[in-house]
């Protein structure tokens, strides 16, 4: 009997020691367990920031590869005539070309589509901020009424019904590989294009070549870059002012971003009742008129500018600076020449657009793995 | 045949007393007895001689003008505390301070002891203001590139130390349509702000010693020694060398307040 209860015992004690140490076995899925789908390796540009990806939303091959079909795929608006893909277009660096882009129904948005660039470096997005995820974002298009105007359980629905003869792509079978389940969901739609969007990343333009050592800037390219980064104004009037383009403030390069995303009123406009901008999102009265500060990445390519598209140029933008814009009582303290602008002679404004054109990164908005697959 | 069985037996127990050992002391992941600290809860207010202000607040300057600020926004580092033995222990590296949080408070462990002074530099030092690429550092930090953002200039010029912006007008009633943008910063910029505990304080393992810090915002404009004609001199941007911009660290250096414990 001493025998077999010590047999019992040692059985007992071997099991505790095999699964009872928490910190010697910890939980294998605890931080989550990854998917089977195969995980992919962001590469970060020289320079660049880290990106923060979702932990609930890891990429992966499977998960990018359909994200991409979807950005493309016009079966998410109502009447199949139109995709994510429709309101940026790579030629555009993946930004609208018109003033506000057409939905399904003729109807027009309010806001110029945003440009397509960098976006796992923003910290918000649209131009008022109300979204502050990738995921919350894209969700938004495709049941805009003035957008892609197709509910979402209908969406799913369409998806889940493929492959059909008009569309041979196998989308549950494509949600099982990035996802481990067919069964398609808005919040799993939304999941792969983030994935995608994560990806599209420019980072070989001119200037990035530059900042690697692998070229040259021509004289009037790195003459408009020293004006990019000098304070604007006179130093006569403005302490500190040296007769630059005061543009590094806001579209700074740290992390060669260019745009601090945040949130400023650029002296546009005095008053805020057709479009109040973050205040539309925030409430706060001081917040009117604010908007996104938009990357300069591909900006030569991305006309027409601000967040209505009022002007068609980059001459037209650098006019706007030179001018001062117009005084209001939430106007940017940056915008601090609003009696006098920035002042910036012809030649001066030649040097600076000279260097905005070498943010233009002709390999991103040509690389295949951004183009439409169908 | 008894000893035998009697010799089992006791082989039995001393391998379950073996075992049992194991159980209880084979996890080599135990942690070590270690000294557990106590931490320090430092809460920043913001007030207007005195009296408690918010971002947004419209004040009326030394020379009463009307002003409202609309972004105040610091950076400090490092924080120290002195120890009984006259030495300062660091206790943050480094802190961004928003003035447009209410109550925004920093929480940093302290290693148990007694303290009578606490000291923080108003700025950035220079090892850390120009020498690092802010996309060096995790993006939770408050020099990484999400983390600093709207308060750091150029590669060549580093962080803005202080950033302080309003609107204000010449004479009350008017509206406030005038920018003011005291954007301060550079390695010669950095100043120093210390205090000396009425009475020291204790920090004990697992303890919290809390005190609060106020911010006088109009003390940034006028002091003792020096006062700033906001419409004369609306703007700086120190990081070309100007004198503004460092007359202002100088008055923000005694625009602080160690509240009582």
């Amino acid at each position: 009997m001493g025998i077999c209860y010590s047999h019992i015992t040692l059985g007992l004690l071997l099991v505790i020691c095999l699964t009872g140490c928490e910190r010697c076995n910890p939980d294998p899925c605890d931080p989550p367990c990854e998917t089977l789908a195969t995980p992919y390796t962001l590469e970060i540009p020289p320079f660049f920031p880290p990106m923060d990806i979702p932990a609930d939303n890891p990429l992966t091959e499977e998960g990018i590869e359909l994200g991409r079909l979807l950005f493309w795929e016009k079966s998410l608006s109502a009447d199949g005539s139109m995709s994510c893909g429709s309101c940026h277009l790579p030629s555009a660096g993946f930004a609208e070309p018109n003033v506000y882009s057409t939905g399904i129904t003729g109807a027009q948005g309010t806001r110029n589509a945003m440009a397509i660039v960098n976006l796992g470096w923003a910290s918000s997005y649209f131009w008022d901020g109300r979204a502050t995820s990738l995921e919350e974002q894209i969700l938004e298009p495709v049941s805009h009424p003035d957008e892609m105007a197709l509910p979402w359980d209908e969406a799913v629905q369409r998806l889940q019904e493929m492959p059909t003869e008009a569309n041979d792509i196998d989308y549950p079978s494509r949600f099982e590989h990035a996802f481990e389940t067919s069964v398609v969901s808005a919040e799993l739609v939304t999941k792969a294009i983030a994935q995608f969007l994560r990806t599209m990343i420019s980072a070989d333009s001119k200037f990035d070549q530059w900042r690697r050592g692998e070229t040259s800037l021509t004289d009037m390219e790195f003459a408009g870059y020293e004006m990019f980064l000098r304070e604007g104004g006179d130093p006569e009037i403005t302490p500190g002012g040296q007769f630059g383009g005061d543009c590094f403030h806001c579209h700074s390069e740290a992390g060669l971003q260019f745009s601090d995303y945040l949130f400023r009123n650029n002296g546009l406009d005095s008053a805020f009742t057709s479009d109040p901008g973050l205040a539309g999102v925030t409430g706060n009265t001081l917040d009117s008129g604010r908007f996104k500060t938009p990357t300069l990445r591909n900006v030569a390519l991305t006309a027409p500018y601000m967040h209505d598209g009022r002007f068609q140029t980059l001459e037209g933008v650098i006019d706007h600076y030179n001018s001062g814009g117009l005084p209001s009582s939430t106007v940017d303290p940056f915008m601090k020449y609003n009696s006098g602008g920035l002042m910036l002679n012809d030649v001066q404004k030649e040097r600076l657009i000279a260097f905005m054109h070498t943010l233009t990164d002709t390999a991103f908005i040509s690389d295949p793995r951004f183009q439409d697959p169908h | 045949m008894k000893n035998k069985r009697n010799f089992i037996r006791m082989r039995h127990h001393v391998l379950l007393l073996a075992s049992a050992l194991f159980v209880f002391t084979g996890c080599d992941e135990k942690p070590e007895e270690e000294v557990i600290p106590g931490s320090v809860l430092m809460e920043f207010n913001l007030t207007w001689n005195g009296d408690d202000c918010a971002i947004g607040d419209v004040q009326n300057d030394h020379l009463d003008h009307p002003l409202r600020i609309d972004n105040l926004q610091m950076y400090i580092a490092p924080v120290e505390m002195r120890n009984d033995r006259g030495e300062w222990v660091e206790i943050q590296d480094v802190a961004l301070l928003d003035f447009g949080v209410h109550g925004q408070k920093i929480t940093a462990a302290a290693e148990i002891g007694i303290y009578d002074g606490l000291r923080f530099g108003m700025g950035l030092p220079p090892e850390i203001n120009t020498d690092i690429d802010p996309a060096s550092y995790a993006n939770d930090h408050p020099l990484s590139v999400p983390g600093s953002a709207g308060m750091f200039w150029t590669w060549a010029s580093g962080y803005v130390f202080v950033k302080y912006e309003g609107k204000f007008a010449e004479t009350t009633g008017s509206q406030l349509l005038e920018p003011l943008s005291y954007h301060c910063g550079t390695d010669e910029s950095y100043r120093s702000v210390t205090f000396d505990f009425e009475e020291a304080i204790a920090v004990e393992s697992q303890e919290v010693q809390a005190f609060s810090l106020s911010f006088n915002a109009a003390a940034a404009l006028t002091g003792p020694d020096d006062s700033v004609d906001i419409v004369q001199d609306p703007v700086t941007h120190n990081a070309q060398g100007t004198i503004l911009g460092a007359r202002l660290m100088d008055l923000m250096d005694d625009a602080w307040t160690l509240n009582p414990l």
